[in-house]
């Protein structure tokens, strides 16, 4: 047998060879598709943790959420309530001492601008939110400003201190620039900068709004106010989806 | 690289916005002064100054001095005198040709006897200056003699918000 072996082999090459004459298909259409995760992120914002157990004159916390729409869009929002007691001084005299208190709403839209690398789920976003808020003041104490000192060498008390002005409101729009990235599975960790612009501002008479849950420091003579947030979330997965090829159109040759 | 970007931006906005933060020193404004202008009782437009003019305080029985005006010098045109916040009323001494004399070191000009009476008021002015007071519905009161020098007075601005125009006018 192993004497006819070799002349077995040689002519059994033939076929080999016909096994060999199709082509090889070099752009092979890759059978596993890659799906994005859809679902719903929930968590809360960090920053605003921390400052409540380390700033006794701030109590905050603040919900966020999103929802992923499409492959680049989400829905987002932000639950808010914040209590903040601030003052004004000067030369260690008093001028006035205030506590606001009050809970807010924002909603709109994220906008990822980062292309992941193949099973990664960072973003960094733009998006846009329309924010209103409910608040109260409470006027503690204050002075009544007076460089004069012909009859009181320091300031004179106001008169009807502990005055609170409650159903104060104000809407904005808020740009965010942000940034959300997995820690763990299903974990991520974000940070985002908001401009916002406000819209309405109810104030009472007596007293204006210099700070507004959300919103943070009102500034005179400007529509425009900062603020951010660190949070922490998670991310429920609801569904899958593949992100439609069309950026990569088949070639055919 | 990507993604130093947005980093670079957050950063950036925040700096922005720390840097743009307002000094907090008062300027927008104060509790204000009253303003009295003084005038020729002949021809009502017309300004006349006070021959050696001191002002006393009787609430706190001192003599009055600020950058309005000098002491027993003419007065200027208009001077500024502060009101009491702590009551509804203030009461000055206007002296004209005021003087001691010589021997008794005693007051001999003539002392007209202001009594001022007003509604007290808080505005907020702004995030620095806080609180200031407003002195509403001034009425201005003179003993009647045949001996004062003031002939008549008249409140123009009841309102005593700010002291950039004259509150009452004296005429003499």
């Amino acid at each position: 047998m192993s004497k006819y072996f070799i002349s077995i082999f040689i002519g059994l090459l033939p076929i080999l060879v016909q096994a060999q004459s199709e082509p090889i298909d070099l752009q092979q259409k890759d059978t596993i598709e890659y799906k994005d995760q859809y679902g719903l992120r929930v968590g809360a914002d960090i920053s605003k943790l921390v400052l409540s157990f380390m700033d006794e004159d701030y109590t905050g916390l603040e919900l966020v959420g999103d929802y992923r729409l499409t492959h680049k869009l989400y829905l987002a929002a932000e639950l808010g309530n914040e209590t903040k007691r601030q003052n004004e001084s000067l030369n260690n005299t008093l001028l006035y001492d205030y506590e606001t208190s009050g809970s807010y709403i924002k909603a709109g839209v994220d906008m990822n601008t980062y292309r992941n690398w193949y099973g990664m789920n960072n973003a960094i976003t733009i998006g846009g939110r329309y924010a209103v808020a409910s608040f109260n003041h409470t006027l503690n104490d204050y002075s009544l400003y007076e460089t004069n000192r012909f009859f009181n060498k320091e300031f004179l008390p106001g008169e009807n201190p502990n005055r609170e002005f409650s159903g104060l409101s104000a809407s904005w729009l808020e740009f965010v620039v942000g940034a959300k990235v997995e820690l763990f599975a299903n974990i991520f960790v974000g940070m985002s900068a908001r401009l916002g612009f406000l819209i309405t501002n109810t104030e009472d008479e007596a007293f204006p709004n210099l700070w507004i849950p959300g919103f943070n420091k009102v500034t005179e003579g400007s529509n425009f106010g900062v603020n951010y947030n660190y949070s922490i979330s998670y991310f429920i997965p609801l569904y899958k989806k593949s992100k439609k090829s069309k950026e990569e159109p088949e070639n055919n040759q | 690289m990507k993604k130093i970007i947005p980093i670079l931006l957050i950063a950036s906005m925040l700096y922005f916005v720390s840097s743009c933060e307002k000094d907090d020193i008062c300027v927008e404004g104060d509790t204000p002064l009253m303003v009295i202008g003084f005038f020729n009782i002949d021809d009502t437009t017309a300004v006349k100054r006070v021959s050696s003019i001191r002002i006393k305080s009787l609430d706190i029985d001192s003599i009055l001095t600020n950058d309005s005006f000098s002491d027993r010098a003419n007065s200027p045109d208009s001077l500024m005198v502060p009101l009491r916040s702590s009551a509804t009323s203030t009461m000055y001494q206007i002296i004209s040709g005021s003087r001691d004399d010589d021997e008794t070191e005693q007051e001999i000009g003539n002392i007209d006897t202001l009594t001022i009476s007003y509604d007290l008021g808080e505005a907020f002015i702004s995030r620095a200056c806080g609180f200031v007071v407003n002195y509403n519905n001034i009425t201005v009161a003179v003993p009647e003699s045949a001996e004062n020098w003031i002939q008549d007075i008249k409140v123009v601005q009841p309102n005593v918000e700010n002291t950039d125009n004259i509150h009452v006018k004296i005429f003499h």
